[in-house]
């Protein structure tokens, strides 16, 4: 039994009169992989951003996330992976430069050594010529290449979690494989723990051993992934099971629409 | 009309005030504000019949002042209207006829824009001679292409909408769709340009009247200035006063600028 | 053709008619106003036969049609020649040579001052948008922004001039003062500080409102979410992301700044007794020497199309997404 690593604890969030997440606790052990899943409007982005401290002023939060004692850095303790990669690159910098500045704010390194870094950290998310690349803008990258290079500005200052909300759903099937693909190879070869937020329960058994399904801001259930899959118990899950979603579909007919009505 | 905010409503009660007035300047300040109404050189609050002085020829500079107000605001409010409206039309015009009109039509705007506007009215001027309609005139010659520009713009999204497309299937010509359908949706931009075109305005006409090419036989604020300059040392107070009359006036209308915009943008 | 080559090439193609409409449109005020430029130059030259007149009209072409009177006026031109200043006695090119480049230093300070330090406080403020420094520099510069550059100008005098008798009154450096190479240098610094000043507040306050309101507008674009979430410091994101993505769109606006700022050195020219291209407008005007006036207005609207073109130049280095001559 491995120590709690990341511990969230009667966690509330609200944004004025609408209550996003109710009383959600978590544990997060390293190396565990955990996904979130529920549908569009649930309180999953607003969970994994909380946990991050990245949510809007507007957000009101209650209850603690405590990490090895105390709240977690993000950069150096979580990296965060968005949805939309160019949305997360500045468009007039270099993307080296994007990725050395934070190896230098995190690891303390010179600029010349933090260039070095960052070229290793392209090599890693297979973007080819990564030292000729480093002087190149993001938009001279396609979406599949910004997201891998989000990837590595994420992980630049060598955080032990990352969070990452719908990585892929901005992008074609083909290469939203690429990238889940190169997100388990680096999760497992770093032994890094990961918080996974995606609508996909096929994607969610693939990418982690847990899942946690939210619906209108609770945790509904939450165990093992093949456990979860083979005896749902909330109807919810069944339901969300029984979309038969997976990764072949094309994305529009993946989109759960459930019938809540029913399941009352 | 939404709300304004504390700024847009201290300017508009500055403005209020200033044309109050200048409607009510001759119950303010009878008589000819040019005509020699006590001693000279007074300074402010020294005199009970000259509160803020009087100038080096003995002219009462709060009548100045009170009618000046006259002169600036109707010199800048009708050549900012006109501006205004000449640039709507230009822009309406260039963008919904598109094509070679278009082609045209900006680059004489650019031309425009790039002769200064402060130059344009002072050549205009010296040709026509200064009065109230040709001060009005050269003023606007140089104040009316940023309004074609963003109508422009506005017209060349609103024609792809569908109200344009209506009007077409109901068999509108081009020119009755561009002037009745489009325009009037296009003027609520270009109507946020008022402000800055109406402060540019008064600062070029503050200019003019400044360097001497003002209507001679009014007072204006820019003149005053001119004459208190001749006594600078002695009487600074002569070209200060004007000046903080014209700071407030610019102020209030950008005030009320920035309180209208819905950007905030267009609104430096 | 190399990318730079092609760049000037399209800007030229642009630039000629925008110029040649500028053309006709002085072609057409030095018609307006040609008959009292005669008179203005009988009026001073004193006693003129009737013989000297019709030479005289010969000469400038009044006894021709528009288009021949158009033709020659081009045609000139294109040599280099603008005409005679009735008022100089000497040739208009010569006149603005001698004044163009007081202009543009005194304008190429201001503009540098008023970008710079008006870029610097615009991110101080945009750094909090709606914090109470912002609100603070925000309505200040809008306060600022409401100044006539020529009223300053008189403020200023008084103030540092006639009271504290710190800096000059007026003019481009002493006069006979005999002082050569630095020193020289050093006294024109000194006459400019003050219509440098004039000249350049009410362009800080654009520049700093510019800068503010871009930066509030950076603030809302999702990448600075993805800056924050890697942990970068706030000072980083301000200045090396938020200000850096800022600062082009204002880059752009120098180039037509120039427009309005050549317009203001008229008066502030005026007011400083600093004889410059500015004071040469309003000195054509007040001596009705047309041919000077829309020599003057050429040279202007020729200055503010390479202001563009060098701003242009600049901004396709500065922002990677615009690759010149692409
Ligand atoms: N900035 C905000 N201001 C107000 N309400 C918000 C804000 N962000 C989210 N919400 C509300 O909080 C709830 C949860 O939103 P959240 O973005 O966490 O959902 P989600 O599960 O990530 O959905 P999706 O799958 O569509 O991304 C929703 O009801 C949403 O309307
Ligand atoms: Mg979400």
């Amino acid at each position: 039994m491995t120590e709690t690593y990341l511990n969230v604890r009667n966690l509330n969030v609200s944004y004025g009169k609408t209550i996003a997440i109710r009383n959600v606790s978590l544990q997060l052990a390293k190396g565990d992989r955990l996904a979130l899943i529920g549908m569009s409007g649930s309180g999953k982005s607003t969970l994994a951003m909380a946990i991050a401290g990245l949510l809007p002023k507007q957000a009101h939060i209650e209850g603690t996330i405590d990490f090895a004692g105390r709240r977690p850095k993000l950069g150096s303790d979580i990296g965060v992976l968005f949805q939309d990669a160019s949305g997360s690159l500045d468009p007039v910098m270099k993307v080296g430069d994007q990725i050395a500045e934070v190896v230098m704010t995190h690891l303390g390194m010179s600029w010349i050594s933090a260039r070095v870094r960052a070229a290793e950290l392209l090599d890693r998310v297979k973007i080819p010529k990564a030292l000729s690349r480093l002087n190149s803008y993001p938009h001279e990258f396609s979406g599949g290449q910004k997201q891998r290079i989000a990837l590595a500005a994420a992980l630049a200052g060598n955080p032990s979690i990352l969070i990452a909300d719908e990585p892929t759903s901005a992008l074609d099937t083909v290469i939203q494989k690429h990238i889940v693909d190169l997100l388990g190879e680096l999760v497992k070869d770093g032994g890094l723990t990961l918080l996974f937020v995606t609508h996909d329960i096929a994607l969610a058994s693939q990418q982690a051993d847990q899942i946690a399904v939210i619906y209108q801001g609770e945790v509904v259930e939450a165990g093992a992934s093949g456990q979860l899959l083979r005896e749902p118990r909330h109807p919810y899950t069944k339901a969300l099971i029984n979309t038969h979603i997976s990764l072949d579909r094309p994305r529009s007919k993946r989109l759960p629409q459930i019938d809540m009505a029913g399941l009352q | 009309m939404k709300t304004l905010n504390l700024e847009a409503k201290i300017g508009a009660i500055l403005l209020v005030l200033l044309v109050l007035m200048a409607l009510f300047a001759p119950l303010i300040a009878p008589g000819d504000p040019l005509a020699i109404s006590g001693e000279a050189m007074l300074r402010p609050f020294a005199s009970e019949a000259h509160w803020l002085g009087t100038d080096r020829l003995g002219r009462d500079v709060l009548a100045g002042l009170v009618h000046g107000t006259r002169t600036t605001l109707l010199v800048a409010f009708f050549s900012a209207a006109a501006a205004l409206i000449v640039g709507s039309i230009v822009g309406t015009l260039s963008g919904f006829l598109g094509g070679l009109a278009d082609i045209v039509l900006m680059r004489i705007t650019e031309a425009f824009q790039t002769v200064p506007g402060f130059l344009l009215a002072l050549a205009t001027i010296s040709v026509t001679g200064p009065s109230v309609p040709t001060l009005i005139l050269a003023i606007s010659l140089g104040n009316w292409t940023q309004a074609a520009r963003v109508t422009r713009a506005e017209v060349l999204s609103l024609r792809e909408r569908d109200f344009v497309a209506a009007a077409r299937t109901l068999g509108m010509r081009p020119l009755e769709i561009a002037f009745r359908e489009i325009l009037p949706n296009a003027f609520g931009p270009t109507a946020s340009l008022a402000a800055i075109s109406v402060a540019t305005a008064i600062l070029i006409e503050a200019a003019l009247s400044f360097l001497g090419f003002g209507d001679p036989n009014r007072v204006t604020w820019g003149s005053m200035i001119a004459e208190g300059r001749t006594v600078l040392r002695a009487a600074p107070y002569l070209s200060i006063v004007p000046g903080i009359a014209l700071v407030v006036t610019v102020l209030s209308i950008h005030l009320i600028g920035r309180g209208l915009s819905h950007t905030e943008r267009l609104q430096p | 053709m190399p990318p730079l080559a092609s760049f000037f090439l399209k800007r030229l193609l642009t630039a000629l008619p925008v110029l040649f409409i500028v053309l006709v449109g002085s072609f057409l005020l030095l018609e307006a106003a040609s008959g009292d430029a005669v008179d203005a130059y009988i009026a001073r030259s004193g006693t003129l036969d009737a013989q000297q007149i019709a030479q005289l009209r010969m000469e400038w072409g009044l006894d021709q049609g528009p288009l021949y009177r158009f033709e020659a006026y081009v045609t000139a031109l294109a040599q280099g020649d603008l005409g005679w200043s009735t008022a100089f006695e000497r040739p208009v090119t010569s006149v603005i040579a001698e004044r163009l480049p007081v202009t543009l230093l005194l304008m190429s300070i201001a503009t540098g001052l008023a970008f710079f330090l008006g870029s610097l406080l615009g991110i101080a403020a945009g750094a909090r948008p709606g914090s109470v420094r912002d609100r603070l520099l925000s309505t200040g510069s809008l306060a600022l922004y409401a100044v006539p550059g020529f009223w300053l100008g008189l403020v200023l005098i008084v103030v540092f001039a006639v009271d504290l008798r710190w800096l000059p009154i007026g003019g481009m450096e002493s006069i006979a003062s005999g002082k050569a190479g630095l020193a020289r240098m050093a006294d024109i610094a000194v006459h400019l500080v003050l219509p440098v000043c004039a000249l350049a507040m009410v362009y800080l306050a654009l520049y700093l409102r510019l800068m503010r309101d871009r930066m509030a507008e950076i603030w809302r674009d999702p990448f600075v979410k993805g800056l924050e979430a890697r942990g970068l410091t706030r000072r980083r994101i301000v200045w090396r992301h938020v200000a850096r993505n800022a600062v082009l769109p204002v880059i752009t606006m120098l180039g037509w700044q120039s427009a309005a700022m050549l317009g203001g050195s008229v008066v502030v020219e005026s007011v400083f007794s600093i004889p410059g291209f500015g004071r040469l407008a309003a000195e054509a005007v007040a001596r009705r020497d047309t041919p000077l006036l829309l020599g003057v207005l050429l040279c202007s609207a020729i200055t503010v199309i390479i202001a563009n073109l060098l701003v242009d130049l600049a901004y396709g280095k500065l922002d990677p997404r615009v690759r010149i001559g692409r």
